[in-house]
């Protein structure tokens, strides 16, 4: 299956022209800007909802573009929400997932890849099993767990949470960029000398980059997006982060919805980043992990 | 589990490395990241089973041992009945819009189109937005006086629709704004799927005079049948653990006319401090997603035969 996210480049098969094939022709792009529009357009009218001021936004009949452009919605959701917390609290938890994910996922994926041990197929499928778990199964007992040891509303009990929900996934990717390296190259660096580590670190690390790269992003992005364990697991700006911060807009008054758009947009920016920066990593991330599973 | 087997790492004959014995280096490896999932995923996960057993009450000290009591309530209740069957809806309908409306956008795009390239790229947006902004978006273009769709809907002369005020709207509402940021990914799976089905069947079909429509469900509906198998996986697992859309547009309402498991076990555990229930909701949503799951392993064993057939 791993030829899947190479056959972009393939040629598609010369058709012989038949008659009605324009028409066809014509139906098909009808399609493709049908689909496109109707995936995107939903994203700009958020964009143009955080554009307006606050009078217009509750206008009727609704106007498709604001008559004028303006930034007080972001300027709003910084002055009189806590919005700079929420920001700095996603983007740590964020990152500091991906390196403890990346750090713990890397040694483990290459174990299972390539060593021979008792219970090492039983470990892969309970990670298999792990990946279909509900997460609020999860997250109910924790809150439980860590109002013990005091973990509660802290980062680094957020940080822990999602690494352990994040290791299956990104230890099976691994597993399967490890599984396609040839053997060869590992066995002549044990000939230098090399031990385990030095061998992971400078050898098979470099060699599944793109592997590293797909996993990492998709971590960060889940991470991320996430909402269910970090509305669970905090309670207050210590923690909480961008997709929290977004349910603090509805209030027992209603909802703030000019500042809340600009929240979501502001939200969106990483995700529309790597999908432009990266999106070969996540297209190979997103089949190759669910390929395996 | 047919998927699984062949991609089972072929373990290397054992070596030795500076005489440490392999299965210290091996475990060692492995511990830190096998460790922090047995302390953070399975011990909660079996704490919570434990907890499913047990009526937890605010106003008392004891949590008592009920059995199977605090299942056997879920049943008997109402609100549990009127999820379970949300959830079914939920799930049954999204999988046929998401798979239906992504396999036939997919086959019609799939030729030599110009735009087609950055097309794939716009359309990998909204799987990767966060579901709490598209709820939260959704929610105001539903909204029934300032939203754009009902504006739409007049300005055409239809009625303007009650989407999230009305019991009968709401379940529809939040399978709208899921399956908007889901078919997008259903339709560059299967788009990669199709282009990497062998050319030779599909000629031979053309020689023969086959019409599109029967080349479609003899030739080429077979051929993907391994990654509908995948998309249909990912789509499931996902699908009963739904909470940030549902969350953000409802909350379940009105009522429970949107509610699904995993909004209801969060709703029980901390609006209602009534943690047993919740326990036990989380585990009927787990074990219903496998049941599903091991059905869905066992139909593609039962006719791998007849794409098996045109591989050879």
């Amino acid at each position: 299956m791993a030829e899947l996210t190479r056959v972009r480049s393939a040629p598609a098969a010369a058709r012989p022209r038949r008659r009605g094939a324009t028409a066809g022709l014509v139906a098909r792009y009808a399609v493709l800007i049908f689909t496109v529009v109707l995936s995107i357009f939903p994203l700009v009218w958020l964009v143009l909802t955080s554009l307006r001021t606050s009078d217009e936004l509750f206008a009727v009949p609704v106007q498709l573009f604001p008559s004028t452009v303006t930034f007080d919605q972001y300027v709003t959701v910084f002055t009189e929400y806590e919005m700079a917390d929420y920001v700095t609290n996603s983007v740590v938890v964020s990152l500091a997932t991906v390196a403890l994910v990346t750090v713990l996922a890397l040694p483990c994926a290459y174990v299972l890849a390539r060593f021979r041990l008792p219970g090492i197929k039983v470990v892969i499928t309970v990670l298999l099993i792990m990946r279909m778990i509900p997460v609020i199964a999860l997250a109910i007992p924790l809150f439980a767990v860590f109002s013990g040891i005091g973990l509660l509303d802290t980062v680094l009990g957020l940080v822990l949470t999602h690494a352990a929900s994040k290791l299956p996934v990104a230890i099976w990717l691994l597993m399967a960029f490890i599984q396609d390296l040839p053997k060869e190259i590992e066995e002549s660096a044990e000939i230098d000398g090399a031990g385990v580590i030095r061998k992971l670190v400078l050898v098979v690390a470099p060699l599944i980059g793109p592997g590293l790269a797909a996993s990492a992003v998709l971590t960060f992005l889940f991470t991320w997006n996430d909402l269910l364990i970090a509305l669970t697991l905090t309670s207050s700006e210590a923690a909480q982060t961008l997709p929290v911060g977004l349910t603090n807009f509805v209030t027992q008054f209603g909802i703030d919805w000019g500042p809340m758009s600009a929240a979501g947009v502001l939200m969106v920016v990483p995700t529309l980043l790597f999908v432009w920066f990266a999106q070969g990593y996540l297209v190979k991330g997103l089949v190759a992990g669910a390929v395996r599973g | 589990m047919a998927i699984y087997e062949d991609t089972l790492p072929a373990a290397p004959p054992a070596r030795r490395s500076r005489g440490r014995p392999q299965w210290l280096t091996g475990y060692t490896l492995a511990a830190p990241a096998l460790l922090l999932m047995l302390v953070i995923f399975l011990y909660p996960l079996g704490h919570s089973f434990v907890m499913s057993f047990f009526r937890w009450d605010l106003n008392s000290v004891e949590s008592p041992f009920v059995g199977l009591g605090n299942y056997t309530d879920l049943f008997t209740g109402s609100s549990f009945p009127q999820t379970l069957r949300n959830q079914v809806v939920f799930t049954v309908a999204s999988l046929l819009i998401e798979v239906v409306g992504g396999m036939a956008i997919a086959v019609l795009l799939n030729s030599k189109l110009r735009g087609l390239r950055p097309a794939r790229t716009l359309l990998l947006i909204p799987p990767m937005v966060a579901p709490a902004v598209v709820g939260l978006n959704f929610r105001w273009l539903f909204n029934e006086q300032y939203g754009l769709i009902d504006a739409v809907l007049v300005r055409l002369g239809l009625p303007a629709i009650p989407w999230l005020s009305d019991p009968g709207w709401a379940l529809i509402s939040v399978i709208i704004a899921n399956a908007w940021q889901n078919t997008p990914l259903l339709v560059l799976l299967f788009l990669a799927g199709l282009q990497a089905i062998p050319r030779e069947p599909l000629e031979a079909a053309a020689v023969d005079g086959a019409s599109a429509w029967r080349t479609f469900w003899s030739i080429v509906l077979p051929l993907m049948r391994p990654v509908v198998v995948i998309a249909l996986m990912i789509r499931i697992i996902d699908l009963f653990r739904t909470f940030d859309v549902i969350w953000l547009m409802t909350q379940g309402g009105p009522g429970n006319a949107s509610n699904l498991l995993t909004v209801e076990a969060y709703k029980l555990a901390f609006q209602s401090v009534d943690f047993g229930h919740a326990a036990a909701v989380s585990y009927v949503a787990l074990v219903l997603s496998l049941i599903v799951l091991a059905l869905l392993y066992g139909i593609p064993r039962l006719t791998a035969r007849r794409a098996a057939t045109w591989q050879s």
